[in-house]
């Protein structure tokens, strides 16, 4: 079954207001990113996921997916510290905000995504993004329905990864 | 005869009694668990067939191969790597025992650390074996080490320096079949059974290869399927596969500089696709508490209960039933399963058909038992 919450319902984000090319990039570095490609081949949309995208790969993009979620073995995966990841996700959501790119939060790693190591990178990017879709394992201490809340952006709080594909669908 | 020369001899010989003792408790660790591999098998051999030096060690342990005779994939299935990770070897034998294979080919592993399962992990009040019930009557299993035995690879150094980035790590994991790939055939007796699984993936042209493991319930890499960067997408498929299927998985890709893992050399050294799986496994945990046979395949220990209760810290652990064995052992089933459907969808040209197996529901309701001879 598909939560949808809406926290501000007529928020500008909702209802196909997404454009393609898509980007496609973490805020952690966890393999949640290839989950969020998988998801994307599914519903046969124009996008591209690059792990440690920097401002160049913002060229021709009109909307930006950040999936956020720490992971360690991800972060030795791309040879670069914790630190070095928090700097890039500041620098692209950065970008983006300034070449005008909508940006969508897509929280798909539930628990393992959260917690210390995860929660600032969350933050980051719920504090960016327009719209959410959130895993509920991954917001029941209601952590990105409040910050949604905060921001009126809606959120779509869902049981499972796959059910991500209708409100993605919806969204482009 | 003088009295001191009575107790001399009263001394001597309980000495010889409890060396008797010990001697046989010891040597018990040495006779091999009882494999009946199912009909579909085309041939058993050993390590050694890949790297001769292991001829006659502990480290030469059974190859089990089902060859369909029909084209298709090849895969490699190793349980076993670490001992006492019980589910990898039970899931392994789970496959070698059921296993019919339609096209392509299994090559089954059960017991990858052979040299591992001839003693457990000292101070660690690990029982030596498990039994679980068959509808033949009751199987027992040694338990094991998650590394070799000191007895055949001494002493360890105190930095092991992996061959051939030149990582260093613990001594203790000089002995760990899981940090020595890609091996080498003139290095240490973990280095030459590395060498001689990666040189069957080569040689017998392994298309898939699993390495089930499992981990401490607050280890944060649990319930997940680790894979080299080449295979994220196959692996992400297989993660919304299980998802629909309500098993829950993280996915993550092997860290370039972590050298001598599965996940990383495998993949690295030859085409193979490698997949490590791990689930949660109470018995490991620094938390339990009374640790026998029954936390082995139970996996009910009141004091994850009582941390998960706490919420302190994240803990994959059910509080209601535990993490018991059936449980586990299905998860890798169902991992498999799920990994092979998304590399089917992938290389339609090289499909591989397996059957006979059953599904998690059917672990978890009749128990394994009633899936081994």
């Amino acid at each position: 079954m598909l939560l949808f919450v809406t926290t501000y319902a007529k928020s500008p984000g909702s209802g196909g207001q997404y454009e393609q090319p898509i980007l496609i990039t973490s805020a952690g570095q966890s393999a949640d990113v290839s989950l969020a490609g998988t998801l994307m081949k599914k519903l046969n949309l124009n996008f591209k996921v690059v792990n440690l995208a920097k401002e160049s790969d913002l060229n021709g993009i009109k909307t930006l997916i950040i999936v956020p979620g720490f992971s360690s073995k991800g972060l030795g995966a791309a040879g670069i510290s914790r630190e070095q990841e928090l700097e890039r996700v500041k620098l692209i959501l950065k970008a983006a905000k300034d070449k005008g790119i909508k940006l969508v939060m897509l929280h798909l790693g539930g628990k393992a995504r959260r917690g210390a190591q995860s929660d600032d990178l969350c933050q980051l990017a719920a504090n960016a993004s327009s719209m959410m879709i959130v895993v509920k394992q991954g917001d029941e201490d209601q952590f990105f329905t409040k910050l949604a809340g905060q921001r009126k952006v809606p959120i779509k709080v869902i049981d499972k990864m796959a059910d991500a594909l209708t409100p993605l669908k919806e969204a482009f | 005869m003088k009295r001191h020369v009575l107790v001399a001899i009263f001394l001597l010989l309980s000495v010889v009694t409890l060396t008797g003792i010990a001697s046989a408790d010891f040597l018990r660790m040495y006779t091999a668990d009882i494999v009946h591999p199912s009909d579909a098998a085309t041939k058993k051999s050993s390590l050694s067939e890949y790297c001769p030096s292991l001829k006659g060690t502990s480290a030469d342990t059974p190859v089990y191969y089902f060859d369909s005779k029909r084209p298709g994939a090849t895969v490699l299935v190793l349980g076993g790597t670490h001992p006492n990770e019980a589910a990898g070897f039970m899931a392994a034998l789970l496959l070698t025992e059921n296993i019919t294979v339609d096209s392509g080919k299994f090559i089954i592993i059960p017991q990858a650390c052979g040299s591992g399962f001839t003693c457990t992990d000292p101070l660690e009040g690990l029982p030596d074996f498990y039994t679980i019930k068959t509808t033949n009557g009751t199987r027992k299993f040694r338990f094991g080490s998650r590394v070799s035995n000191p007895l055949d690879q001494w002493p360890d150094p105190l930095v092991y320096m992996h061959y051939p980035s030149g990582q260093s790590l613990s001594g203790f994991e000089t002995r760990n079949l899981n940090r020595s790939y890609p091996g080498r055939i003139d290095g240490n007796f973990s280095e030459q059974a590395g060498y001689a699984i990666l040189e069957l993936i080569k040689k017998e042209h392994v298309d898939v290869a699993f390495d089930l493991h499992e981990a401490a319930p607050e280890i944060p890499i649990i319930n997940a399927i680790i894979t080299h960067e080449r295979c994220k997408d196959i692996g992400a498929s297989a993660i919304l596969e299980l998802e629909l299927n309500s098993l829950t998985y993280a996915l993550e890709i092997s860290p370039k500089n972590f050298h001598g893992l599965s996940h990383r050399e495998w993949g690295d050294s030859s085409s193979v696709q490698p997949f490590l799986m791990e689930t949660s496994n109470p018995i490991q945990g620094r938390l339990r508490g009374k640790t026998n046979a029954e936390l082995v395949t139970g996996g009910v220990d009141k004091f994850y209960a009582q941390a998960v209760k706490s919420a302190k810290f994240r803990i994959t652990y059910d509080s209601a039933n535990g993490y018991p064995l059936k449980v586990r052992v299905a998860r890798h089933i169902a991992g498999i399963q799920a990994i092979l459907t998304a590399y089917n969808e992938t290389f339609p040209d090289k499909k591989i058909y397996f059957s006979n197996i059953p599904s998690y529901d059917d672990i978890n309701t009749k128990g394994i038992g009633n899936f081994l001879k």
